[in-house]
């Protein structure tokens, strides 16, 4: 189990996500107190009290929505590092399935993420309402919160303590490659109608957004997503590396591409959180005040697509063929 | 414009409760002054405090243009107070290692506004309350008199419609005091709601309209 | 809300109150200091070691004789050359000649200088020398620490080694190494292969160990296999095993030190926490003020944050720049002793200056993380003080 001997970095990762859920779970014992006698409409020195705790509640949830963030790119990075230490594996790919905690942990950061934009807009609204009209709600997705954020602690610590530095593991082309000849894409599509969806689904996300129809996007958004993680890993990737049989998700975020993956993958994610919230926003909550910036999602979409596109293109550009 | 319905303000110290105000009904019109005369402990200032959300009464309603401040949550509360009131304490509560242009810009510091319309609004409230000349000046030495001024312009930076006052003369001589009413004059003829909390005799000899609203014991008295 | 005037009164509310918070920044820049020094010349370590192996060759077989090595059969060379994929087959010989008086040591390698070095560091070392100078006669090039050793012991031009048969051989002193491959040559002697054979007592059919290059990565195990199965007393290990095992050190000294340093870490959060939870009325009765001027619980925790963040980020920058000046500029006397242990040899070693992001982010995790952590209840207990205290 310790064969890893936890070089700094995970180290550090750990103690971070310690100190966090530390923190969290304070939060958490105040927002259960005052959520059972919370009574906005009472005149007591209590509520008065309750209230003020609410803005401690709202302090920590903002510092630890920054700091998860940052502990995701980290993480990232971390387990890239450790790929030198993990037989056969030669980037975050080979890591991450190194046991079968890596995939779920990371999916479960994702999601945290997602709740925790949530929340800070469920927050927002509900500080501009007069009468604290979204306190339940907000303290109940806080809860939520803080059980997948324990769930994500035992996951980290679980992840890392059960790396076996003596089992070999496989390395994207095992991981992503089509060694038995069987087809890696989703719905049994090929590489072209995938494409076409790809672009498809992009463009019909964003029509649905301008002509807010959220209902329609969150769907569209979701495949798009799926889809595009497909499209990234079997296509797109391949043009970064410039090598058609190098399929990975991972090796984009390396210096010798120029990190291109952060931007890559931030954009999506963060854009598609961004507008799923929004459509959200709108279906369930009061949409009376201010909503995600519908420029930032179409923008940093946008932005993904485009990118992404160019590495293609500009390949053809200058070879004259595609790979 | 200020309407206040059986309000109550009492303390709890662990088993003792003490009532600082009784049942106060009180309805105050725009552009109105209100002297509150009492002494000290008869509970003016709480009220003054409870006019300006500062504090929270035990019950009863506070509708400042019928926005119920007791109720409102923070950032509301806030809201109404910077932009309709303006407070002059006892003790002139100015910061001391500012200068008085500082003092008086703090009000504004949270509006999201350019540097420059908030230098303009400061010097137009120095200029009102005669105190430009000494702009720059740190708050620390300036005389009593130029305390209260400086206070005054801070409290009309922000153009507010209710001007908030507990004991504004405890710390002058006469001469500042005398200074100071007219000052106050000069902002009732602007239609500007005044409300005094005071035990000074000065203010019962007050050259234009005012009512005067005697408080006992936490109890309004009727005359 | 963040606009010049904010800024402004920040900075002036800061500087009222600089004798507090010039306290806990100089703590803070010390600790930062600290641990930047620390982690810097790891990183330098590393980065240096890395690039060293990076020259190093992928393979190194040798003999072993109950499990320790010993002389290996230079016919073994042969046997290599005829298995496929395989590259640059150098013969190596090396070995540790004792100085008795001195109790010193130094490492002497034995070079085929006609042949091309699977050791690039060596290659390029030997590409600087003046070859014909070589190997005219018993001629050696030797480091920096060397010449220094043999200079404070009188010998200026040459040495009389004695070798395990008895006999005295003498080696004249051809070049001294440059002093900017340090840490590959400074306690090293590079002589001829057969004079370094007669010197270190090797027989002229044997030799310290064999190295060679397996150029694709797939095959490495394959190989690796293969020439394992040739002889039972055969020992075969790679680069790659050797930079995890350089990794593993570092893992144990980076946990060992960050044990430590969490203690100290953990002390100065406590005395973060009491400082920022000692609230004077001064300062209840300024916070007093702004709510009755307008300012919102919201307003006044961002201004407080500001402040606390302000000087975090100031420590951090700080503590960083004196991190980097210290280990890179002045090659961190004191610390470096404590990193790089007991040498036998006196190491003037100068850090290359190597600054990743990722050490940086260490940094800041390691500092600001727990440092903010620490803050953010006392900061908001002050942030929420009654409005009425201005009233008092």
């Amino acid at each position: 189990m310790f064969d890893t001997l936890f070089p700094l970095n995970v180290l550090v990762y750990l103690l971070s996500e310690s100190i966090l859920g530390l923190l969290l779970l304070i939060a958490f014992g105040v927002v259960t107190k005052i959520l059972l006698q919370w009574d906005f409409e009472s005149f007591t020195p209590e509520q008065f009290k309750r209230e003020q705790y609410a803005y401690l509640i709202n302090t920590i949830t903002l510092f630890i929505f920054v700091m998860k963030f940052l502990l995701l790119l980290y993480f990232a990075y971390t387990i890239d590092a450790l790929s030198i230490l993990v037989p056969g594996a030669m980037c975050a790919a080979g890591v991450i399935t190194a046991n079968g905690y890596g995939e779920p942990l990371l999916a479960l950061k994702l999601t945290i993420l997602f709740l925790l934009i949530l929340w800070f807009y469920l927050n927002h609204y509900d500080l501009l309402s007069k009468n604290h009209q979204w306190f339940q709600e907000k303290s109940l997705l806080f809860m939520v919160i803080f059980l997948f954020v324990v769930l994500e602690m035992w996951l980290d610590f679980t992840y890392f303590t059960h790396i076996d530095t003596n089992q070999a593991v496989s390395c994207c082309s095992a991981l992503f490659g089509q060694l038995e000849g069987a087809n890696p894409l989703p719905f049994g599509l090929d590489t072209t109608t995938l494409l076409i969806l790809f672009y498809l689904l992009f463009g019909l996300s964003i029509l649905t957004l301008l002509l807010e129809k959220p209902l329609l996007y969150i769907p569209s958004n979701l495949l798009f997503v799926y889809l595009a993680y497909y499209s990234m890993v079997y296509f797109f990737g391949t043009y970064i590396y410039q090598l058609p049989t190098h399929k990975c998700p991972f090796c984009m975020l390396q210096s010798e591409y120029y990190y291109i993956g952060y931007l890559l993958w931030f954009s999506l994610f963060i854009g598609s959180f961004m507008g799923i919230n929004r459509a959200i926003i709108i279906l369930w909550l009061d949409p009376s005040h201010s909503l995600p910036s519908r420029n930032w999602v179409m923008g940093l979409l946008s932005f993904f697509v485009g990118v992404a596109s160019l590495y293609p293109l500009i390949y053809y550009w200058r070879n004259g063929v595609w790979l | 414009m200020i309407r206040i319905q059986h309000l109550n303000k009492s303390y709890t110290q662990g088993e003792s409760q003490s009532t600082i105000l009784k049942d106060i009904n009180l309805t105050i019109a725009k552009g109105e002054t209100i002297i509150l005369k009492g002494v000290s402990g008869s509970g003016k200032t709480t009220l003054l405090s409870l006019i300006a959300g500062l504090e929270k009464p035990t019950s009863g309603s506070l509708l400042i243009d019928q926005e119920p401040i007791h109720k409102l949550p923070d950032l509301f509360a806030s809201k109404l107070r910077a932009d309709k009131i303006g407070m002059i304490f006892q003790h002139f509560n100015l910061m001391e290692h500012l200068s008085v242009a500082e003092n008086v810009m703090i009000p504004l510091i949270p509006r999201r506004w350019h540097l420059k319309k908030i230098n303009q609004q400061v010097t137009q409230a120095l200029q009102k309350a005669n105190i430009s000349h000494k702009a720059n000046t740190l708050a620390s030495r300036l005389s009593g008199g130029e305390k209260q001024r400086t206070a005054i312009a801070r409290a009309l930076v922000s153009a507010p419609e209710i001007i908030l006052c507990d004991e504004p003369t405890a710390n002058l001589d006469k001469e500042n005091s005398l200074r100071l009413i007219a000052m106050l004059k000069t902002l009732h003829q602007e239609g500007k709601t005044i409300v005094i909390a005071t035990h000074d005799p000065l203010f019962e000899q007050l050259s234009f309209p005012h009512r005067i609203i005697p408080i006992e014991n936490g109890e309004i008295v009727d005359v | 809300m963040f606009n010049r005037a904010f800024w402004h009164f920040l900075t002036l509310q800061l500087f009222k109150e600089r004798q507090r918070h010039i306290a806990t920044l100089l703590l803070s820049t010390l600790l930062v200091f600290l641990l930047s020094s620390i982690l810097f010349i790891s990183a330098s370590l590393r980065h240096t070691l890395t690039q060293t192996l990076k020259a190093q060759p992928d393979f190194v077989i040798s003999r072993t004789q109950g499990g320790s090595p010993t002389a290996t059969p230079l016919a073994w060379a042969d046997e290599l050359a005829e298995i496929y994929g395989i590259s640059k087959i150098t013969p190596r010989v090396y070995g540790r000649y004792f100085f008795k008086e001195k109790r010193e040591s130094f490492l002497i390698m034995g070079v085929d200088f006609l042949e091309e070095q699977t050791h690039q560091g060596l290659e390029q070392l030997l590409n600087e020398s003046d070859l014909k100078d070589l190997l005219s006669g018993k001629k050696m090039l030797i480091g920096e620490g060397v010449k220094r050793f043999l200079s404070a012991n009188f010998y200026d031009n040459e040495y009389k080694f004695l070798t395990p048969k008895g006999k005295f051989v003498t080696v004249t002193i051809a070049q001294t190494l440059p002093a900017k491959s340090n840490l590959l040559s400074n306690d090293m002697i590079i002589m001829p292969l057969a004079l370094a054979q007669e010197i270190l007592g090797y027989d002229q059919e044997e030799v310290s160990d064999i190295t060679f290059n397996v150029p694709n990565p797939d095959e490495w195990q394959n190989i690796s296999d293969k020439i394992a199965s040739l002889h039972y007393d055969l020992r075969i290990t790679n680069k790659r095993e050797v930079a995890k095992s350089y990794e593993h050190l570092y893992n144990f000294k980076g946990g060992l030190f960050l044990v430590l340093f969490i203690i100290l870490l953990a002390t100065f959060l406590l005395i973060l926490y009491q400082r920022y939870s000692m609230v004077y009325s001064s300062e209840k009765r300024q916070i007093g003020l702004l709510r009755a001027m307008g300012w919102s619980i919201t307003e006044v925790l961002q201004l407080k944050f500001a402040e606390t963040l302000l000087i975090t980020l100031l420590a951090f920058l700080l503590g960083v720049v004196m991190g980097y000046l210290y280990v890179f500029i002045l090659d961190a006397p004191l610390l470096s002793a404590i990193f790089l242990g007991a040498e036998n040899l006196e190491r003037h070693l100068t850090f290359t200056p190597v600054v990743e992001l990722s050490t940086l982010s260490t940094i800041f995790l390691i500092y600001a993380l727990p440092s903010i952590t620490a803050v953010i209840i006392p900061v908001w207990r002050v942030a929420i003080t009654d409005a009425k205290e201005a009233m008092l």
